[in-house]
C-alpha cells in the first residue's frame, strides 16, 4: 500500500494490525498499536519544548526509531547523523543544518551543545541525509517523510514482504539505504522489523531474531556468509550501495538465498531501480521512475514522487545535478535487450566501496596532497581497498608514516591501505585530468 | 593477568582467526588496517572475540580510534585492570 506520510503508515498499520509486532529491539517487541502510542505521545513531548530542527545522533535502538517518527509528527526538520563520525565533523554538519536540538548519546550531546543554532522556520516534513563517506563539506540532501515513504512502495512493488516476515535492520538509520530498505521497507509492507543490536552483534542478530528477510552493503553480505552468521529462515537478502562481486552472489544464492541487487542514490530517497529475477546485475525499473542513458552513458532519473527537494543550502549544487526534474547520476549504465539495467561504470571522481561508502577523490586526494607534500599522486582502488598511487621519488616508509596520523582521523574502510611507487607519470587527459578508468586499469593488472 | 598476556592473547586471536597471516610478525606499533589482511569486518571479529575473552566492552564509537595492535591492547588492557 501506498502511504503518504509516516503519520498515515503508522495510524493505517494501528488500525488495521494493532497487535501484529512492528519492531524487536533486543528482548522488547512493539506492536503497531504500542508503536503509534509511544510515537504520538513523544510528538506531543517534542512540541512542547518549542524545538524545530532535530539533530539525531543514530544508535539504532527502538528509541532512536521512536524518536524519528515522533519528530516527524511534531513538525520537526530532522537531520539524520551518524554517531561514529568525528566530533569536530558532527560540530560543522550540526551548525550547517541549523539544528537547534540533539537526541542521542549524552557524553556527544555535551560535547556538541556548542554548536547548535537557532533552528529553522519552514522544517517541517524535512528529513535530512548525508550522502555516505560523511565529511564536513558534505552536502545534506533534502528528503521528506512522504519522498521516503514513496521510495518503500516502489521498492516493495518490485519486491514485497507479507505481514509474517521480520526484515533484519543492520545498516546505519543514518544512510538512506539503511532508512529505506532496513526499516521503512519492511513497516510500509506490515512486516516486523527486528532492529540490529550493533556492530559487536554481526554475528548473531540473524540467529536471535530468526529474520526471513535482510538488507546489507556487499561487505556485511561477505562477512555473512563467510562467518555463517544466515539463520536457516532466511529468504531473501537485498545489496545495495555498493559494487558486489560475483563470487559472493553466488555464494549467497549456494545457500538457499535469494539476493536481489538495488541501485538509488540518496539523492532519489534510495531505490530506483531492482533485480528481481535470475540476474542480480539486471535490473528491473521502479514503477515509479524512469531511467534514460545519456550519449555518454550517464544514468539519468525521472523520480517525481521521490526526488530530493534538493541540497541543503546549496542550490548552486542542485542545479549542478537535477535539471528539469532529471538527476545526472554521475553513474554509467546500459540496458540489455530485455528492458534490463546494468550498471557499467562511474563518470564522477568517485569511489565506492564495498561497505556502501564513498570517497569524493578531488577532496580526499587534496587532503593527502597536504599530508605529503606532494601532489602527482591518485587514490583508486585495489581489491576493493583504497591505494595510493604515488608518482615520483619517495621513501614508501616515510611517506606511509606521514599518511598514518591523517587515516587516523578517517572511518576505517576509508582509509589507504597501500601505497605503489611509481616513475612513471600518472595517466592524464589533455587538459590535466587524471584518467581514473586507465589508472584503475594499470593497478588492477600489476596486482 | 599482565599486559603481556593481553598482547599475547590478542596475538593468538588474531593469528587463529587469519590463518594466511601466520607469517605476519604482529608488533605493538604495526597498523591492523594498513599493514595486515584484516579488514573492518574482520576488525569487528577481532575485537568482539576479545571482548568475549576478557570480559570486557569497547563502547563502538572508539573502535575506531584502535588503529594499531598497540591501541587494541591497550584499551583491553584498561578495563581488565
Amino acid at each position: 500500500m501506498r502511504f503518504d506520510s509516516f503519520d498515515h503508515l503508522l495510524r493505517h498499520f494501528a488500525e488495521q494490525s494493532p497487535d501484529a509486532p512492528a519492531l524487536r529491539y533486543e528482548k522488547e517487541t512493539l506492536s503497531f498499536a504500542e508503536f503509534y502510542d509511544r510515537v504520538r505521545a513523544r510528538a506531543e513531548e517534542l512540541r512542547g519544548e518549542g524545538k524545530t530542527c532535530l539533530g539525531l545522533l543514530c544508535d539504532g535502538s527502538l528509541d532512536n526509531v521512536v524518536e524519528i517518527f515522533a519528530a516527524n509528527l511534531a513538525g520537526l526538520q530532522l537531520v539524520l547523523l551518524d554517531a561514529s563520525l568525528e566530533s569536530e565533523v558532527l560540530k560543522t554538519l550540526i551548525r550547517y543544518t541549523d539544528v537547534d536540538a540533539l537526541w542521542g548519546d549524552e557524553d556527544l550531546k555535551e560535547e556538541l551543545a556548542l554548536s547548535l543554532m537557532p533552528g529553522v522556520k519552514d522544517g517541517k516534513g524535512k528529513i535530512l541525509f548525508f550522502t555516505s563517506g560523511t565529511t564536513e563539506r558534505s552536502k545534506a540532501v533534502v528528503l521528506t517523510d512522504h519522498s521516503l515513504c514513496q521510495s518503500a512502495w516502489n521498492g516493495s512493488a518490485k519486491l514485497p514482504l507479507a505481514p509474517e516476515d521480520t526484515l533484519l535492520c543492520l545498516l546505519p538509520l543514518g544512510h538512506v539505504f539503511g532508512f529505506v530498505c532496513g526499516l521503512l521497507w519492511g513497516l510500509s509492507c506490515g512486516s516486523c522489523v527486528a532492529l540490529g543490536r550493533g556492530q559487536r552483534h554481526y554475528f548473531d542478530d540473524c540467529a536471535f531474531y530468526r529474520p526471513t528477510a535482510v538488507s546489507v552493503v556487499p561487505l556485511l553480505l561477505g562477512f555473512l556468509v563467510k562467518m555463517r552468521c544466515i539463520n536457516p529462515e532466511m529468504k531473501l537478502v537485498l545489496v545495495g550501495a555498493g559494487d558486489c562481486p560475483p563470487a559472493l552472489l553466488a555464494a549467497a544464492g549456494a545457500m538457499g538465498l535469494r539476493v536481489s541487487f538495488g541501485y538509488g542514490l540518496t539523492e532519489t530517497s534510495s531505490g530506483v531501480a531492482i533485480s528481481v529475477k535470475g540476474d542480480p546485475y539486471a535490473m528491473e525499473v521502479c514503477p515509479d521512475d524512469t531511467i534514460t542513458i545519456a550519449e555518454d552513458g550517464e544514468i539519468l532519473i525521472e523520480a517525481p514522487t521521490c526526488m530530493m527537494q534538493g541540497y541543503y543550502k546549496r542550490p548552486d549544487a542542485t542545479r549542478a545535478v537535477l535539471q528539469d526534474g532529471v538527476f545526472h547520476t554521475g553513474d554509467l549504465g546500459m540496458f540489455d535487450e530485455d528492458g534490463l539495467l546494468h550498471i557499467t561504470g562511474r563518470k564522477k571522481d568517485m569511489l565506492v566501496l564495498p561497505d556502501g561508502t564513498k570517497i569524493f577523490l578531488p577532496e580526499y586526494e587534496s587532503a593527502v596532497m597536504q599530508a605529503l607534500g606532494h601532489t602527482e599522486l591518485a587514490v583508486t582502488l585495489r581489491d576493493e581497498k583504497p591505494v595510493l598511487v604515488f608518482s615520483g621519488e619517495g621513501d614508501a616508509k616515510a611517506i606511509a608514516g606521514k599518511l598514518r596520523d591523517m587515516m587516523r582521523t578517517l572511518p576505517r574502510g576509508q582509509q589507504i591501505t597501500d601505497i605503489l611507487m611509481t616513475d612513471e607519470p600518472l595517466p592524464r587527459t589533455a587538459t590535466g585530468k587524471i584518467k581514473r578508468w586507465e589508472l584503475q586499469q594499470k593497478v588492477s593488472e600489476k596486482a | 593477568m599482565t599486559r603481556q598476556e593481553v598482547l599475547d592473547q590478542t596475538r593468538k586471536i588474531i593469528y587463529d582467526s587469519f590463518p594466511d597471516m601466520k607469517d605476519v610478525d604482529l608488533q605493538e606499533d604495526t597498523v591492523i588496517n594498513t599493514e595486515t589482511a584484516i579488514d573492518s569486518m574482520g576488525f569487528v571479529l577481532v575485537i568482539c572475540k576479545l571482548e568475549a575473552l576478557f570480559d570486557v566492552r569497547i563502547p563502538e564509537r572508539q573502535w575506531k580510534k584502535l588503529q594499531t595492535l598497540g591501541d587494541v591492547v591497550e584499551a583491553i588492557w584498561k578495563r581488565v585492570q
